[in-house]
């Protein structure tokens, strides 16, 4: 089977007045549909600027990054703009929802951008998302008016509602206690089973990363390792 | 929704924008009220102008006996008027006045008048612009009499040797109605002539122009300068629409040049700045002047000419500071939402998209803002209008060539201060919305750290 994600020989470097930075010195990575796949390593070894390369908010200074075939380098903006809104999901450590709208109107919001449904239809799946992340009796409430882990769960929602091919998070986990921690790595587990979307997240927790199938672990800059876990038997 | 989200942001701006709102709904209302006033002191010309002084299009003449001395007349009355309604369509009424000029003498005082020689059974428009004024205006020593009465009237300038003056003239000369004035002045054959008069009316003064008008009728003027009945000063034509008085006068320039009569070059100035000009000319005899009503106030303009310029700058000022506050305050929203447009690009919003829900913001605040201040000032003139509120100074009263404060509200022009308002508040957005939509969407995971 193809990939859906695919990365070779990717470097990325940041100048930095006279030094350069180099984030990731050449990592190639294969993940294909479905997969439960977390980035593990220490602080600074690159897992944000490498989940970045595959979001398709910054592209590579050498290497490929495809994303279902396609190479992210050679697209506009623009096309990176739909790119994401089309096939990417994003969850992110400070939650980020729109603090001026409510929860079912945070959670439209991807559907609007998607543009060419109506109403009901947003509506609909808007509700059933948020029914499968457990917030349908919030749904009219503002973001500052939810807890922590329910914040996640309605931006997971947001990843989700448009029914991408690859979610990406990145430490989906670290702003919240453990005992929610886990819950939210829970549902985001029963999601990608339910729906065979490729979840892949970042975290330095080891018992975050005891829930993924597979374990690719950077070091500077360069996969250390990279193995199916003890959750994928 | 993306309306919804600029207008939830708009409120969060809390202070800031109630600021902003507040500052620009006071501009725009103050932009309204100094318009209305302009329009008001414009309307008041028009009316003092076009009732006092000339028709919305003016045929008069020259009459030169000898080389270097005109009188303000045209001979020949009857047919001038024929050629006017033939070439005119749309005439509202066609009348006809003697002009002259001349010193006015009573026992307490003197001054010099342009003179008006007038038919009553035509002046009706007249007749409806001009009020009686209170005693307690002109007459200085009471004594018993109740300084509200309104003595007069105008009609009875049917009567022979009669006159009509203002309540300024009337303060100046020391006389009230019935009481006896002189007009002294020169025929054309050179020869000093007086005529004495009565006054039948005193009436309240119409703008600067009042201050140099008196009415007498007709025949009084003829005698006065020794001419025969079909002669006239000025056949003043009376349009449907004030708004064509230019384009009615271009066709009369043909029709009368056609009509075989000697039209002089057009002139935009009143008729009596010109005897100068025409005294130093060669020719004799009959030549015809056409002007519209703004010629004739052309001296006059200069005031609302000011009020516009003072108004503009005032504008100008404010606007640009508005603007800069706008620019200000939108600088500061994209900062503060560095990280939720970072993360609305990310999850696949154009750029375009953001510039727009930026613009929107300032748009809407632009809409409101203008429209509470254009409403405001628009009533608040109304209003204002409505109380007549007399103008105390004199010279404040002749500047805005009214006695009372008059606004004028054109609701195309206030439509016109709330779009280019909005417009201008879109356009000192545009660069901070340029400067979210170019936010690279990496933005909304770096800037938390
Ligand atoms: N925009 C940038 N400009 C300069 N240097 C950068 C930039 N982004 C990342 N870096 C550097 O690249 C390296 C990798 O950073 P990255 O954020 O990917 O690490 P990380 O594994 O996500 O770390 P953490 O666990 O702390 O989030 C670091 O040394 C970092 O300082
Ligand atoms: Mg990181």
């Amino acid at each position: 089977m193809k990939p859906i994600v695919e990365l070779m020989d990717v470097v990325k470097e940041f100048p930095l007045g006279k030094v350069t930075v180099r984030a990731l010195r050449g990592v190639s990575l294969q993940i294909g549909r479905g997969e439960f796949v977390a980035i593990a390593g220490p602080s600074g070894s690159g897992k944000t600027t490498l989940l970045n390369q595959v979001g398709c908010v910054d592209t590579p200074t050498r290497g490929t990054v495809r994303i279902d075939g396609q190479s992210t380098s050679e697209l506009a903006e623009s096309a990176l703009t739909k790119l994401r809104l089309h096939k990417l999901g994003f969850i992110f450590q400070t939650f980020n929802l729109v603090p001026v709208l409510d929860l079912a109107q945070n959670v439209e919001l991807p559907l609007l951008l998607k543009g060419g449904l109506t109403r009901g239809e947003r509506d609909r799946r808007v509700r059933e998302i948020v029914d499968q992340v457990g917030l349908t009796e919030q749904l009219g409430q503002r973001p500052n008016e939810l807890s922590g882990g329910q914040r996640q769960r309605v931006a997971i929602a947001r990843a989700l509602v448009t029914g991408p091919n690859i979610v990406l998070a990145d430490e989906p986990t670290a702003n919240l206690d453990s005992a929610t921690g886990e819950q939210i790595l829970d549902l985001m587990e029963r999601l990608n089973r339910d729906q065979e979307t490729t979840f892949i997240f970042s975290t330095h927790d080891s018992r975050v990363m005891a829930h993924a199938r597979r374990l690719v672990t950077l070091v500077d800059g360069k996969i250390s390792s990279d193995e199916a876990t003890e959750a994928a038997a | 929704m993306f309306a919804l989200m600029a207008w939830r942001n708009l409120r969060q701006g809390g202070r800031r924008t109630t600021l902003l709102g507040l500052a620009l709904a006071m501009v725009t209302g103050l932009l309204v009220l100094l318009m209305s006033l302009s329009d008001g002191v414009n309307d008041s010309m028009i009316k003092g102008a076009t009732s006092l002084a000339a028709g919305h299009v003016n045929v008069a003449g020259f009459y030169k006996a000898t080389p270097d001395e005109g009188f303000p007349m045209i001979t020949e009355t009857g047919k001038v008027k024929a050629v006017a309604q033939e070439a005119v369509a749309g005439l509202a009424t066609v009348i006809d006045r003697h002009r002259g000029w001349s010193r006015v003498v009573s026992d307490a005082g003197s001054i010099w008048a342009a003179l008006y020689g007038v038919s009553v059974e035509q002046e009706q428009r007249l007749l409806q612009t001009l009020r009686p004024a209170r005693l307690g205006d002109y007459v200085e020593d009471l004594d018993g009499l109740d300084p509200d009465a309104r003595e007069g009237d105008m009609r009875d300038l049917a009567e022979a040797d009669t006159a009509m003056l203002f309540v300024t003239q009337a303060r100046r000369l020391g006389v009230r109605v019935g009481d006896a004035l002189t007009i002294r002045t020169e025929t054309l054959r050179g020869q000093s002539n007086t005529v004495d008069v009565r006054i039948v009316a005193v009436m309240d003064d119409l703008g600067l122009m009042s201050n140099w008008s008196i009415f007498l009728p007709k025949q009084t003027i003829l005698q006065l300068y020794g001419l025969d009945d079909d002669t006239t000063g000025a056949v003043m034509l009376y349009l449907d629409d004030i708004e064509r008085a230019p384009q009615v006068m271009e066709q009369l320039r043909t029709a009368y040049a056609e009509a075989g009569f000697d039209v002089m070059e057009h002139d935009p100035r009143p008729f009596f700045a010109k005897f100068q000009t025409i005294s130093g000319q060669e020719w004799t005899g009959q030549k015809i002047d056409i002007t519209t009503w703004t010629d004739e106030v052309s001296f006059l303009v200069w005031v609302i000419t000011a009020i516009d310029s003072v108004s503009a700058l005032l504008i100008t000022i404010l606007t640009i500071i508005i603007a800069v506050g706008i620019m200000n305050a939108l600088w500061i929203a994209v900062r503060e939402r560095t990280t939720e447009i970072g993360t609305l690009r990310a999850i696949g919003m154009s750029r375009g998209r953001v510039l727009a829900m930026f613009l929107t913001e300032a748009l809407m605040l632009g809409l409101f803002g203008t429209l509470i201040g254009a409403v405001g000032g628009a009533l608040l003139a109304v209003g204002v209008d409505a109380l007549a509120i007399p103008i105390p100074s004199q010279a404040v009263q002749a500047i805005l060539m009214n006695d009372r404060l008059h606004l004028v509200v054109e609701p195309a022009e206030v439509l016109g201060v709330i779009v280019g308002f909005t417009v201008m508040c879109g356009l000192s957005a545009l660069w901070p919305a340029a400067r979210a939509a170019n936010m690279p969407p990496i933005t909304a995971i770096h800037i938390t750290e």
